[in-house]
């Protein structure tokens, strides 16, 4: 798959999909984003949804049991859900050590949230991985 | 001989209300006229360098930052010598044949871009200087309008001292602090809290660790947040007063500094 633009916009064929962004959670920048944006500004959602997506790396709580994770984050997505819509944060695994991950915006009557986590899944893998 | 008595001209005075204005509009004022004229070349300040090409930045280079090469080399996405083949033809297309995939290229670039723009668009006290040129040779990867860096710098300032307001741990060599109850380190902190060894400052341990210096500084702030990193004291004073070794004291030192910052 070519660059993030590309991913993002395919992320933006999901049904339901509002809107989508490509984000750091280190230090809250949105490295791409398409569509509209929650709360009104793509920035700022950017750096909230950064935040949220830190606490959940960071808490060993949220961590596999069997102990033979070594996985960077150790947690996958992260999926929290509103009267009309899901934010569904995933997590892009890379080879360099970056914090970042997709996000994506769901409305909840058109949107699958099944199918939305396991695309978005795949989605995150293809951005690096080609 | 005349005698003047009409009072000397006023001297001029920066209007106060507007002055703050001025300053939250631009982060180089060089930049943004370089913007609007869609200039294609290099801008070199004292604590980095910005290549742009029609106008928008597309590369950034800081000796406070790592490079996109080292993060490319440090965790063994590409081999170095993969990397000098590419740098030395000019041509981006060879890292693409080398293994890294579109995707990670431009996911490290826009990372290291926005790293090294940081460092570059910092306070200085030297004017800063363009030359007129070519487009860099990773121009095409991922190009970020003047704007856009301009307020993701602010942006980044303002979570820094959010963080903790103290820049101290920013540019000096780092010391492990002992506090009273160690909080749990996530491990990502961790990883830069075994790089503190007294000598290392944040630039340092970012090129150890193969990651952006301004993601170090956030770790190190958070970490001296919670009273574990503080910057190399200076050199000895001799008279050192018996209770600056009271860990409350330090506490409660770092309380007040924190307050007075803010």
């Amino acid at each position: 798959m070519p660059g993030i633009d590309e991913c993002l916009l395919e992320t933006m064929r999901l049904p339901g999909a509002r809107g989508a962004a490509l984000v750091d959670w280190t230090s809250g920048l949105a490295l791409g984003t398409v569509g509209d944006p929650p709360g009104g500004d793509h920035e700022t959602a950017a750096a909230e949804a950064a935040e949220l997506a830190r606490l959940a790396a960071e808490q060993h709580a949220f961590g596999p049991t069997d102990g033979t994770d070594t996985g960077d984050p150790p947690v996958e997505d992260v999926i929290l859900s509103n009267r009309d819509s899901y934010h569904v944060l995933r997590f892009v695994p890379t080879s360099f050590d970056s914090s970042v991950f997709l996000y994506l915006w769901l409305a909840r009557a058109d949107g699958n949230l099944a199918l939305a986590r396991i695309r978005l899944g795949e989605m995150a893998e293809r951005l690096v991985l080609g | 001989m005349t005698v003047v008595d009409s009072p000397p001209p006023r001297l001029p005075v920066r209007d106060r209300a507007t002055a703050h204005q001025r300053a939250g509009a631009g982060v180089s004022p060089m930049l943004t006229r370089l913007a609007e004229e869609r200039a294609t070349g290099v801008l070199d300040r004292e604590h980095g360098t910005l290549h742009l090409a029609e106008g928008r930045v597309v590369h950034a280079e800081s000796p406070l930052a790592p490079g996109l090469d080292e993060f490319l080399t440090a965790h063994g996405t590409l081999a170095a010598e993969d990397w000098r083949d590419a740098e030395d033809s000019g041509d981006g297309g060879r890292l693409l044949r080398h293994g890294v995939t579109p995707g990670a290229l431009e996911l490290a670039q826009a990372s290291a871009l926005y790293d090294a723009a940081y460092f570059a668009l910092a306070p200085s006290s030297t004017p800063g200087r363009f030359r007129y040129g070519t487009a860099h040779w990773l121009a095409s990867v991922h190009p970020v309008p003047v704007a856009a860096l301009e307020r993701e710098t602010l942006r980044r300032r303002a979570l820094l001292r959010r963080i903790w307001p103290d820049p101290a741990t920013d540019g000096a060599p780092l010391i492990r602090a002992a506090p009273v109850a160690a909080p749990a380190v996530p491990p990502r902190q961790a990883a830069v809290l075994e790089q503190v060894d007294g000598v290392r400052r944040a630039a340092d341990i970012a090129r150890e660790l193969g990651r952006p210096t301004f993601h170090t500084l956030v770790h190190l702030r958070r970490l001296a947040a919670a009273g574990l990193v503080s910057p190399q004291p200076p050199p000895p004073v001799l008279d050192v007063p018996p209770e600056a070794a009271d860990p409350y004291v330090a506490l409660l030192k770092r309380v007040r500094d924190a307050l007075e910052a803010l």
